[in-house]
This record gives C-alpha cells, sequence and structure tokens, in this order.
C-alpha cells in the first residue's frame, strides 16, 4: 500500500477580488455549479467555502503529480454530504490520472479562517508498482 | 500584443518581479505566477483581445512563459501587429 498527499492554501480574498472582477466568468471556469451553490452561491460570503475548495483542487493535484498538464479545475469536484463533510469525485483527466496512480481512494479535510482556506487530501493506492509513485 | 500581454499580467499576474524584466521565454510559474493569478490573467486576457480561452486550452502550458501566451492568442485569432 502506498499513501499519498497533497497539501494547499489560498487567500480568501483573493477570491473574493476574482468574483468581485470577473464574477460567474471566474467561478465558472474553477469551479462545478454545485460547489458554488453549496457555498453559498455567487455573493462575497461564497468566497470562504470557495477559497478552501480552490486550496483542495490544487492539493489533488498535487497529489495526482501530473506528467504532462495538470487536470482541470472542474475535473475535480468536492462534493458535500450530508452532515457537511466533504468527498473528492474525480472526472476525465483527474480520473484517468487517479486509475494510472492505482488510487482506491482519496478523501479531503477542507478549513478556512485567518484570511485563507486550506485544505489536505490523501490517496491510497494497493497498486504494487503504479506509474509516478517511485 | 506583446505590449498588452505584459499590462495584463502586471496587473493581474502578481508576480514579486517587474514584468518588465521578464523575458519572453521565462517560465511565469518560476517567476512567481500561481495558479490563482494565471486564471486572472486568462480572464483579464480574454476581456482585452475580446476571446475566449476554450476548455482544451485552460492547461498550465498555456500561461507558462509570454511567448506561450502569445501562440495562444494567434491560434485564437488575435494577430501580431505587423510592420
Amino acid at each position: 500500500m502506498r499513501v499519498l498527499v497533497g497539501t494547499d492554501l489560498q487567500s480568501i480574498d483573493e477570491i473574493s477580488s476574482s468574483i468581485d472582477r470577473f464574477g460567474a466568468r471566474f467561478t465558472a471556469r474553477i469551479f462545478t455549479d454545485d460547489e458554488v451553490a453549496c457555498c453559498g452561491g455567487l455573493t462575497s460570503r461564497a468566497a470562504p467555502g470557495l477559497a478552501a475548495r480552490f486550496a483542495a483542487k490544487e492539493a489533488v493535484m498535487k497529489l495526482l503529480k501530473p506528467v504532462d498538464d495538470a487536470p482541470g479545475w472542474r475535473s475535480i469536484e468536492l462534493c458535500r454530504q450530508p452532515g457537511g463533510a466533504c468527498t473528492v469525485e474525480l472526472h476525465g483527466q483527474a480520473a484517468t490520472r487517479a486509475a494510472e496512480l492505482g488510487l482506491d481512494f482519496v478523501d479531503v479535510s477542507m478549513t478556512h479562517g485567518a484570511g485563507i482556506g486550506m485544505a489536505t487530501v490523501v490517496g491510497i493506492s494497493t497498486a504494487p508498482t503504479a506509474e509516478g509513485m517511485n | 500584443m506583446d505590449e498588452t500581454i505584459r499590462e495584463v499580467l502586471a496587473e493581474h499576474g502578481k508576480l514579486p518581479v517587474d514584468i518588465a524584466t521578464v523575458s519572453d521565454d521565462a517560465d511565469l510559474y518560476q517567476s512567481g505566477l500561481t495558479s490563482h493569478a494565471s486564471v486572472n490573467v486568462m480572464l483579464a486576457l480574454e476581456d482585452a483581445f475580446d476571446v475566449e480561452f476554450p476548455d482544451a486550452m485552460l492547461r498550465k502550458s498555456t500561461f507558462e512563459s509570454i511567448q506561450s501566451i502569445r501562440d495562444a492568442l494567434t491560434t485564437l485569432g488575435v494577430s501580431a501587429p505587423t510592420g
């Protein structure tokens, strides 16, 4: 078994500024509709949750260690579950890369405060010799 | 085109260095461009050149240098000034 870890942080103010400057054009390039909705919609109060999710997407990219280009942001989706915890759903390029790595499981923990959103992701692979994991 | 690209990078790239000191082929990520700032740069380039980057071009490599940004904009039909 191998364990992979990724972590990242993101300024809440920077996310808020991007929403103010570019509106839905910004969020639509990064987040799914469900991600925006569960953070409160396209308002400034969504910025802390979206900052944490941006950090989570970057953390997943670090975990996946893409060989060529990084997967698109929307191919990594944070899905809120009943009770408030979030899970990671991988689509497209991100799912393909996870399969290459033999990832059986990816979990995420997010938080926000003190002006930043932060996330740590852990992936577990039981593949004996997965590409890019040496 | 290059002057506008540099203006966009100066305003939205949040680079810790003067964009005037960055060569066309320098790695912008090595120069301090963050993933978040690269999104702002992309959206500002769309406004400046009246284009839209398709999903297929939303890759780290598209924004890794002034040269690569110029190439991407050319692909989207933006013409470099001649003469």
